[in-house]
């Protein structure tokens, strides 16, 4: 039997349609950096090729409207590619419109559905756009937002010489999108990201290539011979398959002990199989995971378009193209994500005009970063726009719940994602669209993410995203607690501690990690399911704080294939699902963030836990732990070093570049300061400088971390007042802590 | 939406009669999955009372529920019993604390009046069941209350 019999036409027509949503995704991607980078000859090819592979493809499994758009589509970039036609406003909507068409007709295919009316019309836009001005009268970008303004059009040289010498934009001061951005504060890597090589991604995520450490690669996308487009059930029942085999094969290592009275682990057949097994495992699951950043082409399109409508200004960079997660929690994602971006077009940036007023450059940046914490995938989407108006929040929120007005301001940034304050009336009063970011936290819960928020009024805000990588396996700890196994996910475990007295500060139990003082409470109490325990402790840590949880005893370690528990159960933040263990019982398990969240409350709630455990002995505990002000303009390194220091046992506050940093060290003094060199508005070297000239801080410990490894950075670094210089490429967790130890303990 | 996925059972539909202590209640047979004896629960902390737990049915897991609480009556004491039902939110188990018989409805002898019920029906001519609005009883809002 050939291959093409043993698929139906169902199956090509979905093959298609799932190659046909990546070749569309980089088509729009390819032609919005063409409309800001100008006609580039090798841009202009890809597009066509992308339309002529998606009008052979959509001509192959019978979709005849679908390839009747894409070859209209084909001939309109033809034109262009033969130099017949010049870019400008009504080619770029034009193509834009035909490939909104095409995503709406394919599913509309697939579900045998007609769609001629819909196929004609997208068919004679693109042909009507055949007629537009020569090359050499086109402007390289201009947008829908400048010709509906009626702003002329600047003449430039050709678009592709403009490119390679990178000249100042013509003094166009009405025309909202200037074809060459403003590069003044950008860092390397966010010129990589952004628009000056728009068509390269980078090797590595943000801050390789922002210390010039990280090269550019060509576009993934391998030749067909190394690459085989896949359905995504048949790796889903692969992976299920695999996650039974393994249940199997433990049912089998039981009944050997217990039939046979045969250890399996001294088998070394049996052990060659589980290792197997797990190999398989890993392999498959890796399978199913794709790059975070395969979203940009949607929320960069978003963006695009809104912002066009708005009237705005708006660049929209990416770091973290490495990151990859599990798909099915990348699909859960893509409505969060979409609504967040398009809450900082609407609400977050401000317009030219207002930009320009409060000394900001007039093109605002919104950005989508990624990286992988543990087992976490960390997407942040930040603005530097106006910031939330938390007073208006908290007087919005007041309306329907007096308790809100009494809220500091950031308990009263969470009420945005209070159902009911809605998005029009939340900040700006621009209307909402979609869902509210009550239905984004609800989404989010569904995988068990979460989201923070964090917002600077007048300078942006970031809402940042936690979920797993995948919802597949988690590796964890199986422990007891009140006569109730419990799993708890092995990358929130920081420790184990045996059983031991612990102290009071304030009232409040804590314990010894490290040196440093976490608080301790017992998990049968937390979770209401009993009382004191006198066993050992885990010290679990969540993303922002540690918390030691006494137990019965420790089982063992083990991977569960955690389940939801449903939609008809309601959230509960202390669990994060629950696995059906090989004897048919039921793992319970729990979510660090959650856990921590609930023994906070209810440990400062009753002061009295300590007492009816009957562990109360006082042991008095030094000092609060020391703080550190991490100061990068890179999330990704900003949030590895604010994990790796609060794991540590520190407080952590981060300020983005120097200026920042200065403020946040008069309302605080921090006991040491480590901070990146290339930073926008103040530097690291300029910080440093600063901080030594205010007699109240010169014994303040500064250590400078930057990819900069020449002797002459090294010099000036020292010269600053630094009192240590690590390089990046030389950086390793261990030599960082034993760095900030021997600072600190030095100063105290 | 739930409604659709769950109907209501009305006069000459085949029902299932849920005993909790003395009352009965009756659902749609259409809506009914299975009946597990003495399903083997596990306690959900930090869920409210009306989620009794869950437990596993052939790898998939799935919440019980306390019928009385449901209802705003009193919580049961024991789950021999659980009667799977379909809701638009997913498989959930319902507590019967006695078992589940199957019987064809007659006439309504009433509307009831307690939230998330319907009629209520004479059956075997000496009790009273009153027929579950699935629909509404099993919604992720109201188990949240």
């Amino acid at each position: 039997m050939s291959p093409s019999e043993s698929l139906s036409e169902g199956d090509f027509q979905r093959l298609f349609a799932a190659e046909a949503e990546g070749r569309l995704d980089t088509l729009v991607d390819e032609l919005l950096e063409l409309e800001k980078g100008g006609a580039d000859p090798e841009r202009v090819a890809s597009l066509f090729r992308e339309a002529h592979t998606i009008k052979g493809g959509a001509a192959v499994v019978g979709m005849t409207h679908v390839a009747r758009v894409a070859h209209a589509l084909e001939d309109l970039l033809e034109e262009v590619r033969r130099d017949r036609r010049g870019i400008d406003a009504t080619l770029i909507d034009a193509v834009l419109a035909g490939v909104d068409a095409i995503r709406t007709l394919i599913p509309l295919a697939v579900a045998g559905e007609d769609h001629e009316a819909a196929a004609f019309e997208a068919e004679q836009r693109l042909r009507l756009a055949l007629v537009g001005p020569s090359p050499g009268d086109a402007p390289p970008a201009p947008s829908t937002a400048a010709s509906a303004a009626g702003t002329p059009a600047p003449s430039t040289p050709r678009a592709s010489a403009a490119r390679e010498t990178a000249p100042a934009p013509p003094e166009q001061p009405a025309a909202p999108l200037p074809a060459t951005p403003p590069q003044v504060d950008l860092e390397p890597a966010a010129a990589h990201d952004g628009e000056t090589v728009p068509h390269e991604r980078p090797a590595g995520d943000g801050h390789v290539a922002a210390d010039g450490t990280g090269g550019h690669a060509e576009p993934a996308r391998a030749s067909a011979t190394e690459m085989l487009q896949i359905p995504v059930h048949r790796i889903d029942d692969l992976v299920r398959l695999i996650g039974e085999a393994s249940a199997a094969t433990l049912r089998l290592g039981s009944a050997l002990l217990e039939r046979l009275e045969r250890d399996p682990s001294g088998l070394t057949e049996y052990r060659d199989l589980v290792r197997s097994l797990n190999e398989l495992q890993e392999l498959a699951l890796h399978a199913r995971m794709i790059p975070v950043m395969s979203l940009a082409p949607r929320l960069r399109r978003a963006v695009r378009d809104l912002a066009h409508e708005a009237g705005k200004e708006v660049r929209f960079e990416t770091r973290g193209e490495d990151a990859e997660i599990d798909r099915g929690v990348l699909e859960r994602l893509a409505d969060p994500l979409l609504h967040l971006v398009r809450n900082a077009v609407d609400h977050g940036i401000e317009t030219p005009d207002e930009r320009r007023l409060r000394g900001k450059p007039v093109e605002g940046t919104i950005r989508l970063h990624a990286m992988q914490l543990g087992s976490e995938m960390i997407i942040a989407v930040s603005d530097d726009g106006r910031g939330i108006d938390v007073g208006r929040v908290r007087e919005t929120a007041g309306r329907t719940d007096s308790s809100a007005l009494e809220m500091d301001d950031e308990a009263a940034l969470y009420l945005i994602f209070r159902s009911g304050l809605t998005t029009a009336t939340r900040v700006t009063g621009v209307s909402g669209r979609g869902v509210g970011l009550d239905a984004v936290r609800a989404s989010l819960n569904a995988v068990r993410g979460r989201i923070e928020v964090r917002s600077d009024p007048g300078l942006g805000t970031e809402f940042r995203i936690a979920v797993p990588i995948t919802m597949a396996t988690l590796r964890c700890l199986v422990i007891n607690s009140a006569g109730q196994a419990y799993a708890i996910p092995l990358h929130s475990v920081r420790a184990v501690l045996p059983p031991q007295p612990s102290a009071s500060v304030g009232g409040r139990p804590m314990t010894m990690v490290d040196g440093r003082p976490v608080p301790i409470s017992s998990l049968a109490w937390v979770l209401g399911t009993g009382n004191g325990s006198e066993g050992p402790a885990v010290v679990v840590a969540g993303l922002t704080r540690s918390h030691a949880f006494k137990v019965d005893d420790l089982v063992d370690q083990r991977d569960v294939v955690v389940k939801g528990l449903g939609e008809l159960v309601p959230r509960l933040p202390a669990v994060a699902g629950a696995g059906v263990q090989p004897d048919g019982s039921i793992l319970l398990v729990l979510e660090a963030a959650g856990l921590i969240e609930r023994a906070r409350r209810m440990d400062t709630g009753d002061r009295s836990l300590e007492a009816a455990e009957g562990t109360g002995r006082e042991v008095p505990v030094a000092r609060r732990a020391p703080s550190i002000l991490v100061v990068d303009d890179a999330l990704t390194v900003r949030e590895l070093q604010r994990s790796i220091f609060e794991n540590a046992g520190y407080r952590v506050k981060v300020a983005t570049n120097g200026e920042e940093a200065l403020s946040e060290i008069s309302d605080e003094r921090p006991d040491l300061v480590l901070t990146d060199v290339q930073m926008p508005r103040m530097d690291g070297f300029q910080l440093t400088e600063a901080i030594r000239n205010q007699p109240a801080l010169a014994s303040l410990p500064v250590i400078i971390l930057t990819s900069r490894g020449s002797d002459e950075d090294r010099r000036r670094g020292l010269e600053c007042g630094a009192d240590g210089y690590i390089v990046k490429s030389g950086f390793d967790q261990s030599a960082l802590l034993s760095a900030v130890e021997r600072l600190l303990g030095a100063e105290q | 939406m739930a409604a659709a996925s769950t109907p209501s059972v009305g006069a000459g539909d085949l029902a299932l009669l849920l005993p909790v202590g003395s009352d009965t209640y009756a659902i749609s047979l259409e809506n009914v999955r299975e009946v597990v004896v003495d399903p083997v629960v596990t306690q959900l902390p930090t869920a409210p009372p009306v989620v009794r737990g869950i437990f596993n049915l052939r790898g998939d897991i799935v919440p019980l529920l306390d019928t009385g609480l449901l209802l705003g009556l009193r919580a049961v004491i024991e789950e021999p019993y659980a009667v799977l039902v379909d809701t638009a939110h997913g498989v959930a188990g319902l507590v019967a604390t006695d078992m589940p018989m199957t019987v064809r409805l007659s006439e309504s002898v009433g509307h009831s009046d307690m939230e998330g019920t319907t009629e209520t029906y004479l059956v075997d001519d000496e009790r009273l069941a009153v027929a579950l609005d699935v629909g509404i009883l099993l919604s992720p809002a109201r188990i949240s209350q």
